[in-house]
């Protein structure tokens, strides 16, 4: 008796360090932290688990750990392991695309998708949508509109459309007639960028120094006349270049609102990603 | 005599596998320990969520969950750490280790610069007669959560209360003293130009503030003497009002940096000297 306990307490000192990190043990804990949310180290034991064993559920989840971190490349890397004789090779093949798709790098998520073989059936409007997104979200080689809107619900083509409108023809405001406007009547340019009060500030105040400079020649002041002159030409000048400026803004302020308005719709939506726990 | 000796062997087995169990975790908790001692924190917490996943009689859940707490605490990651502390406050099995855990979300609080969330806490424990003992050190902190939101006056006060904080005390009174006043330098600016700068502490650009003043005043009024009102309208308004207004914003800008100065170097006092209990 005496020498089965001595026995069991050698033995728990030496074996204690090695049974917490059997493979067995090490994914129990990574399946832990990962339903805990805690992907970094669940990625820790996941690596160490599937350098002694395969299992598809832990493969997956220890990319989709790099997924859920941000770190594309590697998710990426590890779903492509999936890709044959997986029982998760289809689930593995749409991540794989998403890991592409938020990695932003979108012409390597088109190029796979125009190359793509036996992608399964289930996800395939689902990886339309995620390739719709692509052109709607980087605005680059845009195809047919109807190419674009057809993975998407009647309800939300009209919106899609509209934003497939803009993105191909934009209403931007040209700086050079903006400018040339202002040549014309200052601040003219600014009306026509939607700068309304600006434009009438700049008409005002252009007329007016325009004005005193006239008047006070006419009385002989010679050193105000130059100087309302001097003021006039500045504020001519500034109308001009502040047109030109503003129809710049306006056209940056049309892109930022419009790439600004895509993303929400696509970010309230989830990307139209089916919700997959695995 | 064989059937005894057969429980007894049976005994001796059922031993063996409780023992092993808890003592592996044991272990491993000790190594946890060890990280956490040399300050490896991400390992740490690790090792603890390790020991908590395997700790199935739930011995040494209080315990492993404050070591988390601390370890995301030292990370600065405050969230996370108060997350833990409540979790010991839940699990608590006396009052110490229940008093414990709330002081810590305390100074997590102080930490993260949640003030109101910290006073009330404070406020909640002092209402507790079972911690009527910790008053004291519910003061502390609570000088603390002030300290921590620039409001030296009240911390003066709460670290007044008790003797044993007179350097605190004394600290928070400095700041009141060295700190300037905002309402007072703007104005002063108003009446002269220039001397709220120059009660901020900056005395070039206050000087300067009035030399620019003087002179356009000097050509607006000038101007106005000698009937040219129009001339003195365009230089009071577009010289004189300019340098006007911006003496007193100068003011105001320079009186609240003054201030910040002042907080931030008797904060960073407070990080890497002072030498009594830190949130």
């Amino acid at each position: 008796m005496i020498l089965l306990i001595s026995a069991a307490e050698l033995y728990s000192q030496s074996g204690a360090q090695d049974d917490l990190f059997s493979p067995n043990n090490r994914l129990k804990f990574a399946n832990h932290l990962y339903a805990e949310k805690d992907y970094l180290r669940a990625i820790g034991e996941y690596k160490e688990f599937l350098k002694s064993a395969d299992n598809d559920t832990a493969r997956f989840r220890f990319a989709n750990s790099f997924l859920r971190i941000g770190r594309f490349d590697e998710a990426a890397q590890n779903f492509k392991i999936l890709f044959i004789g997986s029982k998760l090779e289809e689930e593995a093949k749409l991540f794989y695309y998403q890991s592409l798709f938020f990695s932003k790098d979108f012409n390597a998520f088109q190029t796979n998708y125009d190359s793509r073989f036996n992608f399964p059936q289930k996800y395939s409007l689902t990886l339309d949508r995620l390739n719709s997104a692509t052109y709607f979200l980087s605005k680059t080689n845009l195809p047919s509109g109807n190419v674009l809107i057809k993975p998407f619900d009647d309800s939300l083509q009209t919106k899609l459309i509209y934003y497939y409108l803009m993105m191909k023809n934009p209403p931007k405001k040209n700086s050079v007639t903006a400018a040339l406007l202002s040549v014309a009547i200052p601040g003219a340019g600014k009306v026509y960028t939607g700068e309304l009060t600006d434009g009438l500030i700049a008409f005002g105040a252009t007329l007016l120094s325009g004005f005193l400079a006239v008047n006070n020649f006419q009385h002989d002041h010679n050193f105000r006349g130059w100087l309302f002159t001097g003021l006039t030409a500045f504020f001519y000048g500034g109308s001009i270049y502040g047109s030109a400026a503003s129809a710049q803004i306006y056209n940056a302020r049309l892109q930022f609102n419009l790439d600004s308005e895509i993303k929400l719709f696509f970010e309230e939506r989830n990307y139209f990603l089916p919700k997959i726990d695995l | 005599m064989f059937r005894i000796r057969k429980y007894f062997v049976l005994l001796g087995i059922f031993c063996l596998q409780s023992n092993y169990a808890q003592s592996t975790v044991e272990t491993q908790l000790a190594w946890a320990d060890k990280l956490f001692a040399s300050n490896q924190y991400f390992d740490a917490i690790t090792e603890y969520k390790r020991v908590l996943f395997f700790d199935e009689q739930n011995k040494l859940i209080t315990r492993v969950n404050f070591r988390i707490a601390e370890c995301y605490k030292a990370g600065a990651h405050f969230y996370e750490a108060i997350k833990y502390f409540a979790l010991v406050e839940k699990n608590s099995l006396n009052d110490s280790i229940l008093i414990e855990a709330k002081l810590e979300i305390i100074r997590c609080n102080i930490l993260r610069k949640t003030t109101e969330r910290a006073l009330q806490l404070c406020s909640e424990i002092e209402r507790d007669e079972r911690f009527y003992s910790k008053r004291d050190e519910i003061n502390y902190w609570r000088g603390w959560a002030f300290m921590f939101a620039d409001d030296w006056e009240s911390a003066s006060k709460i670290f007044a209360e008790t003797p044993a904080n007179k350097e605190l005390k004394l600290l928070c009174n400095q700041v009141i003293d060295a700190k300037v006043s905002v309402t007072f330098a703007t104005v002063i600016s108003y009446i002269l130009p220039g001397a709220g700068q120059i009660y901020s502490g900056k005395i070039l650009s206050g000087l300067m503030s009035f030399a620019w003043n003087l002179a356009a005043g000097y050509f607006t009024v000038n101007a106005f003497v000698a009937n040219r009102a129009f001339d003195g309208i365009v230089i009071g308004e577009l010289v004189w009002l300019r340098f006007y207004r911006g003496n007193i914003e100068n003011a105001k800008t320079f009186a609240l940096e003054k201030n910040l100065e002042v907080s931030n170097k008797a904060l960073k006092f407070l990080q890497n000297e002072y030498r009594g209990l830190k949130p």
